[in-house]
């Protein structure tokens, strides 16, 4: 008696979990996969970071040597320079441009359908293509300069592309071009799930449209916003092909980003253990980003479960 | 100690014996095979190494090559998986000191015997015979010798300039530009913007000043001429060319811009040798251009020696070392190399070869005579741009400074020749 009670749940649960086997397949053997090649590699390039690796990886300890040649070089310093500057004029005006994007999207307007595809396109466009056709159109001597100066215009000048101090903006420009379409959908999604009754409410009271969108729409907007940043500024971090096709960190090392310096360590160098000494770097930057992300996430679950 | 010296020889001998007749039958049994991986796939490289894979067929073996496009560093990346995987390729280019630094990575093949048979070793410079057997063994086998401080002259530029003097000094030089530019050449100096070129422009600039120098500063390392007074006039050779070229150029590759050169649009080009088989593969004529040997201030050929080469990685497979030994054999057979070389534009290896018969340039020729004369006046020396004076990591830091340089035209040339020697210094 007391057997067959026990056993005819436990069977019941057998047949449940060879019934959930695909279901199980399917999540968790990729993931753990993935996760094994994540923590596997992280952990074998910080390894890397601490060996006299030059050529092939070798075993050894050098302590922290290869950071400090790192951070000491000159490469890695306009490196960090230009990623400062990149990451925030890249992250703030392309949520700008984004948002008013989205914004004059969402005023019902004719076509708006065919205008999305357009602003969406280029997230299509693999980031070399991109490259490549921007140094292009930036290029003094072939593209807007060119054509400007063609229609008459002769003392016009538009060569930041091979001006040491401007070069890093074409990077910022290319890189807007690419990824503004991507903030526009998600705000344009915001801006879509906004509470009619809300915005009802509000034309009530006798708002008009620049103080609904201030007081009312906007407030609503700002997880997103987070949301887009956050992701803007991975992609920001980890910026390469974008800059080795349009500039190639030139002109000279003027355009140099982490992600540039690593590779030119690792493969033009063949100094493995250096190049790994600059991705953990990167690595922490990047954390740096993430964390508070994640800890802003976590609070907001907190509230949310408590309220 | 003679007992022990006859015991081994003895030894060596009976083994040799023993295993020359199982060599030949394995020799016999098996079709020869090589696997090759180098960078040239497209243009004049990529027709002579397929040229060569043809003769390989035609001597019964089996070619299997896979270029990977792009610069050496993407070419060696391959090579890199390939040798940590233990499944290195029976072949693949690799040149300079990069030779002796990979070597120690992976087991070589012993080609001393091959070497010997051919008689090569007495047909080679000197220097360049030492960057293939840095153990004292020959393990790499060198394919064809290009100077990289050549002059490709545009002829419509020079009309320009009412100038037909090919110049010989760096003041000859400079009078010539200016010349084009008062002439109406936009660009006296033709360019690309890769930093390989840049790094052409400072060796052929400091080498043409002084080779002296340049062996101690580049080659050796030495901190006293780092830091000597040819450095600084290097350097500011180097601001002059700066201040001809196209600045447009951003990080093209030189041949993006041959047209313009050819047209007179670009006057003077400062490029290796290849530049020739790549003008001709592009379908320009050699009556568009003149190739003579760079500017050297004490009128005699100053050679920066560049060549690529072959190294032979150890297999077990004896059908890879069967097609190893043949691969060596074609490398330094001179009808082969004078088939490579008259493809891309090349001087060969051997310095037997007679260069006087057809399909041979006058550029070739004078290439030739510039590489023997500079030879007997100890004026030629290894490249720096083109990895054979140093090893990547090397040649990086100092590319560094120069390409700055370049770009940075408030950067003075004291500054830069303090920099450079910084930049050696970190990274010995």
């Amino acid at each position: 008696m007391t057997i067959a009670v026990s056993t005819t749940p436990s069977r019941r649960a057998a047949a449940d979990w060879v019934r959930r086997l695909p279901e199980y397949l399917t999540i968790w053997v990729p993931l753990l996969l993935s996760a094994a090649h994540l923590i596997a590699f992280t952990l074998w390039t910080i390894w890397m970071s601490f060996t006299p690796s030059t050529l092939v990886p070798v075993a050894g300890w050098v302590g922290l040597r290869n950071y400090s040649a790192v951070a000491a070089s000159r490469n890695w310093q306009i490196a960090l320079d230009n990623l400062l500057l990149f990451g925030s004029a890249f992250v703030l005006l392309s949520l700008a441009t984004g948002l008013i994007l989205a914004i004059l999207l969402d005023q019902r307007i004719r076509g708006e359908n065919l205008l999305r595809s357009i602003f969406l396109y280029p997230l299509a466009v693999s980031f070399v293509v991109t490259g490549t056709v921007w140094s292009w159109l930036l290029n003094p001597g072939l593209g807007i300069q060119k054509l400007v100066r063609d229609l008459g215009w002769t003392s016009f000048r538009f060569d930041w592309l091979i001006d040491r101090d401007m070069a890093i903006w074409t990077i910022v420009i290319a890189a807007i071009w690419q990824s503004s379409g991507f903030a526009m959908a998600l705000f344009l999604a915001g801006l879509r799930s906004v509470d009619a009754d809300l915005i009802k409410a509000a034309q009530i009271d006798g708002a008009g449209p620049i103080r609904m969108y201030r007081r009312v729409i906007l407030p609503t907007l700002w997880p997103i916003t987070i949301t887009v940043i956050v992701i803007q500024l991975q992609f920001a971090i980890s910026t390469f092909d974008l800059v080795r096709a349009l500039t190639n960190g030139g002109p000279g090392i003027a355009t140099q980003l982490p992600a540039l310096v690593v590779y030119d360590l690792m493969f033009q160098r063949s100094l493995l253990g250096r190049g790994a000494a600059a991705a953990v770097l990167m690595l922490l930057i990047l954390l740096a980003v993430l964390l508070p992300y994640a800890a802003w996430r976590y609070v907001q679950r907190r509230r949310a479960i408590h309220a | 100690m003679p007992i022990t010296t006859t015991r081994r020889q003895l030894l060596a001998g009976s083994a040799a014996a023993l295993a020359l007749p199982a060599f030949a039958r394995a020799q016999s049994a098996v079709k020869p095979r090589l696997t090759a991986i180098s960078q040239w796939s497209a243009g004049s490289d990529g027709a002579a190494i397929t040229a060569l894979g043809k003769k390989f067929e035609e001597k019964g073996g089996v070619w299997q090559h896979s270029p990977v496009p792009g610069f050496t560093t993407e070419m060696m990346n391959k090579l890199r998986a390939q040798i940590m995987a233990g499944d290195p390729p029976a072949c693949s280019q690799l040149k300079g000191p990069e030779i002796a630094a990979w070597s120690k990575i992976a087991p070589t093949v012993d080609l001393d015997a091959v070497v010997a048979a051919a008689g090569y070793e007495k047909v080679v410079a000197p220097d360049l015979a030492k960057l293939h057997k840095p153990g004292g063994k020959w393990i790499a086998l060198p394919l064809q010798i290009y100077s990289t401080n050549m002059l490709f002259l545009s002829k419509r530029a020079m009309d320009k300039a009412k100038a037909d003097k090919i110049p010989v000094t760096w003041a000859e030089f400079n009078d010539l530009a200016e010349k084009m530019k008062a002439g109406g050449v936009p660009y006296p100096i033709a360019n690309g913007g890769t930093r390989a070129d840049d790094g052409q422009k400072f060796e052929a600039a400091l080498a043409g000043i002084s080779p002296t120098a340049y062996r101690a500063a580049i080659m050796n390392l030495d901190k006293k001429a780092l830091e000597g007074p040819e450095i600084k006039a290097a350097f500011v050779q180097v601001r002059k060319i700066a201040d001809w070229m196209d600045p447009n150029v951003g990080a093209q590759h030189f041949s993006t811009n041959l047209k313009r050169f050819v047209d007179g649009d670009m006057g003077v080009m400062i490029m290796g040798g290849w530049a020739q088989g790549v003008l001709r593969n592009a379908g320009f004529k050699f009556e568009d251009f003149i190739i003579a040997p760079g500017p050297s201030d004490n009128s005699k050929p100053v050679f920066l020696l560049n060549a690529d080469a072959f190294i032979f990685w150890q297999r077990k497979e004896p059908d890879l070392q069967a097609g190893q030994t043949l691969m060596a054999q074609l490398v330094m057979d001179p009808a082969i190399q004078t088939m490579y070389s008259q493809i891309t534009g090349s001087i060969p290896v051997r310095t037997d070869v007679d260069l006087s018969g057809e399909g041979w340039s006058d550029g070739q020729r004078r290439t030739a005579a510039a590489l023997k004369d500079a030879i007997a006046s100890n004026q030629a020396v290894l490249s720096l741009a083109h990895n054979m004076a140093q090893e990547n990591g090397m040649t990086a830091a100092i590319i560094d400074v120069i390409t700055e340089y370049v770009k940075n035209k408030t950067i003075k040339p004291e500054q830069a020749a303090i920099r450079l020697a910084d930049a050696v210094e970190s990274s010995r």
